[in-house]
């Protein structure tokens, strides 16, 4: 199954990249990444924790009237990688329906081969971030 | 009461009295490998954990000769003072000090409270990367009396001896293994080592600016769990970056002459086939 279109844009992007503009486009990511909606702020029991990251991440899919979902995160400024690399998820998947959100592999980023950038450990924050991105998905089809 | 060997560690206030001092060099090393490009201390380089001092191939540190060539790229000499700091209450800035002792550069610092608090007082952070003249940098044989390795660790087990697991409580209980999707670098089994005692490294900072805590109240928590200073002692966390830390408090702030990190830490333990587990 192809992976959402925008998504699969920024994945190409990466892929084409020298090491030195993958380090400043996933900075420009991580300074892109909204701030917390007011109306999220005091609801850290309703946000989804993400406790495979060793940065405190909390994230929450909003369902929009047409079905399709929007993600808020978060992160702290003190963590850019994972600033980054949520920033990436939200802008490739905001606006997918929770059913597409579902479909995308764990391991999707592999062709963005970002280990050169920031080392495997770190990409590893990708498939925390997705997997609970995905339980976001799967409460909102429950109706929470 | 004063920490056993002060001379280890500066205040931010002296870094910023040395950021031209030719025989000073100002080490990044973080956690996360994005925080030296958006804003370091003016002048600092920047030595990741990862990239920079993991051998390429084999789960093991560069070699003494990859590390030389390291050290002379960054305009290192035998005789720079070297300042480490970094994010998350330095542990990867003890991480890569203990690193640097491992190959024998003894004159080594940590900027106590590391870059929260240098960000905390406003100075400043700037993008420009420095570039130093190259250097013809010497390193010793490594120094096996700092660094466990795993058959250390179950002769440590045997003995008796005094580990310290410094870990979350969750860690060391191994309830936090049961977390569903959780990615590499866990291990297949939870728990700790037999015969280590909790005392989480974050016991060691004072929360509010990450400087270390004082002498009085370091001792209190280490004899308190009989963490003693004549003892020969092995610290150990996930992958050796938390255990830097303690290793450095026992070391340089209480003194304790004995002390290794085991850098296999918990990844390795807890993936050891016929390495006994407590829980």
């Amino acid at each position: 199954m192809p992976l959402p279109t925008k998504l699969q844009e920024i994945v190409d992007d990466f892929a084409g990249m020298s090491r030195e503009e993958k380090v400043e486009s996933l900075i420009g990511y991580s300074e892109t990444l909204p701030p917390l909606p007011d109306w999220l702020k005091d609801e850290r029991a309703k946000m989804e924790p993400v406790p495979e990251c060793m940065t405190p991440v909390f994230l929450f899919g909003e369902k929009q009237p047409d079905g399709g979902l929007i993600f808020h995160f978060d992160i702290p400024p003190q963590s850019p990688t994972v600033r980054g690399l949520a920033a990436i998820l939200a802008s490739g998947l905001n606006g997918c329906t929770p059913e597409e959100v579902l479909t995308v592999p764990a391991d999707f980023f592999m062709p963005m081969n970002l280990q050169e950038a920031i080392s495997q450990q770190r990409i590893n924050g990708f498939i925390g971030v997705l997997a609970h991105m995905k339980q976001a998905a799967v409460k909102s089809m429950e109706g929470k | 009461m004063s920490y056993a060997h002060p001379e280890y560690l500066v205040d931010t206030e002296w870094v910023a009295r040395h950021l031209d001092d030719p025989k000073v060099r100002i080490v990044e090393s973080d956690e996360d490998p994005l925080l030296y490009p958006i804003g370091h201390i003016p002048g600092a380089v920047q030595v990741d954990w990862f990239s920079t001092l993991q051998h390429p191939l084999r789960r093991d540190f560069v070699t003494k000769e990859q590390f030389e060539e390291v050290c002379s790229k960054l305009g290192i000499n035998n005789d720079t003072t070297i300042v480490f700091y970094g994010d998350k209450s330095n542990w990867f800035a003890c991480y890569a000090l203990w690193l640097f002792q491992y190959y024998g550069h003894k004159n080594v610092r940590i900027m106590n409270g590391g870059r929260a608090l240098w960000e905390q007082e406003k100075r400043p952070l700037v993008k420009e990367i420095p570039s130093y003249a190259r250097t013809t940098y010497r390193a010793k044989e490594a120094d096996r009396s700092i660094r466990a390795f795993r058959d250390d660790v179950f002769k440590q087990v045997e003995a008796k001896k005094p580990l310290v697991d410094v870990r979350s409580p969750k860690e060391y209980s191994g309830e936090l293994l049961h977390m569903p999707n959780y990615p590499q670098e866990g291990a297949t089994r939870g728990g700790h080592i037999p015969g280590a005692v909790s005392i989480p490294w974050s016991q060691a900072v004072n929360e509010a600016d990450s400087t270390f805590k004082t002498t009085k109240e370091l001792r209190a928590l280490y004899e308190g769990k009989d963490i003693k200073p004549d003892g020969e002692i092995i610290a150990y966390c996930r992958i050796g970056e938390r255990s830097s830390l303690t290793w450095f408090v026992l070391k340089y702030l209480l003194g304790y002459d004995k002390v290794k990190n085991y850098d296999g830490s918990w990844t390795e333990w807890g993936n050891l086939v016929d390495a006994p587990i407590e829980k």
